[in-house]
């Protein structure tokens, strides 16, 4: 057996409607995450993240595929491994009368946890001054933090977060992060999904990239950026026509840019700097740029095609690359920071 | 059992309920305050005319059956003469009748226990039926569409238990609300009846004629909240329960009847749901079938016709059963978003 603590192979999900007739959401997507893994779960909107979380919670029947949570066979077996898996699905939604803390007492007297440990969540989670408020008048970050409260009110073993950082300010979102590290130290599987790419580097080891209802890429996250890193490099000079000439004399790639440019295809800097210092060409700046997830992102799931025209939550690009007629610029967004 | 404890919870935080349970009390204190302003303990005198008046009463009863028997007999007639007999004397027959006048009838102004005890609790049945309709309708309705369901189900991802926790809890807290708000109700105007007015004649036939109204009505309570759950766990909605009843009320008690009039349907009354609540209620109900003497010229045509209490409660178990089982069947499938 593997260590997989989420086992997702071949899942399918379609929604029918009668008036918009079908909608493929999720159409043949695996995930593997395995213990002690913080794992990223990305995708543009509408590309099936929450409904391949809720076919794994039980929420929705899946159409078809296999899928195991800590072992257990999803959703049949999941009342055996609920009580260690703590979910937030999309912003959960709660009982705007009850208070915090009732709603969360509620849950751990249905689930059979002691109820002393809500005032340990509430603190865990910033709310301890705001428990006994409706929580109705919470804000969104608030009902947020609420909800991660509720999912980690079973001490859970694997924490599957929706969005966490939703609605969050900056500050809650450093908290979010070092409550995913502190869990993470403590060996919890931490499945995230997210739009803040910049937070998932930080914070994750691994990611699952979905497009249209598929996996487009999966693995490590050195892994995956390494995997885009087309070994670019960005130059400054005076004199960039000149420069440009030089490098493309030396058998190098080039895209010029108007105040600097762009060589690719170079594993060793030292070559761009010698070439040009023969020739008295003074290099003032000269940057490796790396993939970052947001670039490695859009690269798999399609940029903008054409600047002004907004792009439509289903004209991700299908599962295998990107599409022929977008070109992404990966030089200005990579600089490494 | 702890999800029953945390449902119950649920149930009684919910300002729906608290709302119902205060109107239940100020209709209950409004009529027990105008029944006590409006009554008065009759005097020995008063008692003793209202005596005389009752017998006085029945003897005309039978001095009139004994005027039939004597015409039968071919004796004279003895007092006045042109009264109208019955061709039938058994008609007049005295021990034939359903209820003799009692003292209780001819006292004004005051308020007689055994004379009014069975329409109050009428009032108070028709109170809670609604009451239990709306409740089940809106515990599980607001439920569905707050997300408290999914919550409860990422804790206890078994969804028939679920489900049916909720519906016991619902019954048994309706059933104890019910009994205890009749019993309340009834002991007042038992007191009122004691200090400041009549309690009447309270014999074993009339104790246990109340009984078995209590008995029904809160039977029918029970099935009306059942069915307000029911009908709003399949249309996710409180709303979708009102929704129905106003539906079937419009469409099929007021406008099907109509149809069926115009098509002349025998004994119309037969298909309607309300027919089989009344008589349920009142042990049995007669209904007259307008189409059943169009065909009998002269001869003497009894159009008439009763449900009783047996059928009654057949159709109305069904119908309840019917629901609630495709209730449960549906929210076991169902796509919980
Ligand atoms: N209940 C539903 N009925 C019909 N279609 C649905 C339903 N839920 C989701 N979908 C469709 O399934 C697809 C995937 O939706 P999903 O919510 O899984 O996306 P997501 O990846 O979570 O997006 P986001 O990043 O915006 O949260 C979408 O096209 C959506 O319209
Ligand atoms: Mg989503």
């Amino acid at each position: 057996m593997t260590s997989g603590v989420i086992e997702i192979e071949g899942l399918r999900k379609t929604f029918h409607s009668l008036r918009r007739g079908r909608r493929v959401a999720v159409d043949g997507f695996d995930l593997l995450v395995e213990a002690g893994q913080v794992h990223g779960f990305l995708g543009p909107n509408g590309s099936g993240k929450t409904t391949t979380l809720r076919a794994l919670l039980g929420l929705v029947r899946a159409d078809d595929g296999r899928m195991r949570v800590l072992g257990a066979a999803a959703p049949e077996q999941l009342p055996q491994v609920a009580g260690r898996v703590g979910a937030i699905v999309e912003s959960p939604q709660f009982y705007g009368n009850f208070t915090g803390y009732r709603t969360l007492r509620l849950l751990a007297l249905a689930g059979g946890v002691p109820v002393s440990r809500v005032d340990e969540v509430l603190e865990q989670v910033g709310l301890a001054d705001r428990g006994d408020e409706r929580v109705k008048g919470y804000s969104l970050g608030m009902k947020q933090r609420l909800a991660v409260a509720s999912a980690l009110l079973k001490r859970p073993e694997l924490l599957i977060l929706d969005e966490p950082a939703n609605g969050l300010d900056p500050a809650g979102i450093r908290e979010m992060r070092d409550l995913v590290r502190a869990l993470a130290a403590n060996g919890v599987t931490v499945l995230v999904s997210s739009h803040i790419l910049a937070e998932i580097q930080l914070i994750c080891d691994h990611v699952t990239i979905i497009s249209r209802g598929r996996r487009v890429t999966a693995g490590p996250v050195t892994e995956v950026l390494a995997g885009f890193d087309h070994n670019e490099h960005l130059v400054r000079v005076d004199d960039p026509a000149r420069a440009e000439e030089l490098l493309l004399a030396a058998g190098l790639t080039v895209t010029g840019h108007a105040d600097h440019l762009v060589v690719s295809g170079v594993p060793d800097p030292t070559e761009v700097s010698r070439t040009l210092g023969e020739q008295g060409v003074w290099v003032r700046e000269l940057t490796p740029l790396r993939p970052d997830l947001e670039s490695v992102f859009l690269e798999l799931t399609g940029a903008p095609a054409h600047p002004g025209v907004p792009r439509q939550v289903d004209g991700s690009t299908p599962a295998g690359g990107p599409a022929a007629d977008q070109e992404i610029d990966l030089g200005v967004r990579g600089v490494d920071a | 059992m702890n999800l029953i404890r945390a449902e119950l919870e649920r149930l009684g935080a919910r300002r729906f309920v608290q709302l119902m349970i205060v109107l239940l009390m100020l209709a209950f204190g409004v009529t027990a305050a105008t029944t006590l302003a409006g009554s008065h303990q009759p005097s020995a005198v008063e008692l003793a005319e209202a005596q005389r008046q009752a017998a006085a009463n029945l003897r005309g009863m039978e001095l009139e059956h004994e005027r039939c028997l004597a015409r039968d007999r071919g004796e004279p007639l003895p007092g006045d003469e042109g009264f109208y007999l019955p061709p039938d004397c058994s008609e007049l027959d005295p021990a034939l009748r359903d209820r003799l006048p009692v003292a209780a009838d001819y006292l004004t102004g005051v308020f007689t226990f055994t004379r009014q005890a069975e329409p109050l609790l009428y009032f108070l049945v028709a109170y809670l039926v609604l009451f239990g309709f709306l409740v089940g309708a809106s515990y599980i309705g607001a439920d569905l569409n707050s997300g408290g369901v999914v919550n409860l189900l990422l804790w206890r991802p078994r969804r028939l238990t679920v489900l049916g926790a909720k519906l016991g809890t619902l019954l048994g807290a309706v059933l104890t609300v019910s009994v205890l708000a009749s019993l309340a109700y009834l002991v007042t105007f038992w007191v009122i009846a004691q200090v400041a007015g009549y309690p009447g004649p309270t014999n074993a036939a009339f104790w246990a004629d109340l009984g078995a109204i209590w008995g029904r009505g809160l039977t029918l309570v029970l099935l009306a909240a059942a069915t307000g759950f029911a009908i709003a766990t399949m249309g996710r909605h409180t709303a979708a329960a009102l929704g129905a009843v106003a539906a079937y009320l419009v469409v099929w008690e007021l406008g099907g009847r109509i149809v069926l009039q115009i098509l002349e349907v025998a004994r119309p009354d037969q298909l309607m749901l309300a027919s089989y609540v009344g008589a349920w209620l009142a042990g049995e109900v007669r209904f007259w079938d307008s189409t059943a003497c169009r065909t009998v010229v002269d001869s003497y045509c009894d159009g008439s016709y009763t449900l009783t209490w047996q059928p009654a409660l057949a159709v109305l178990l069904l119908l309840t059963a019917g629901l609630s089982a495709s209730a449960f069947a549906i929210f076991r499938r169902r796509d919980l978003i």
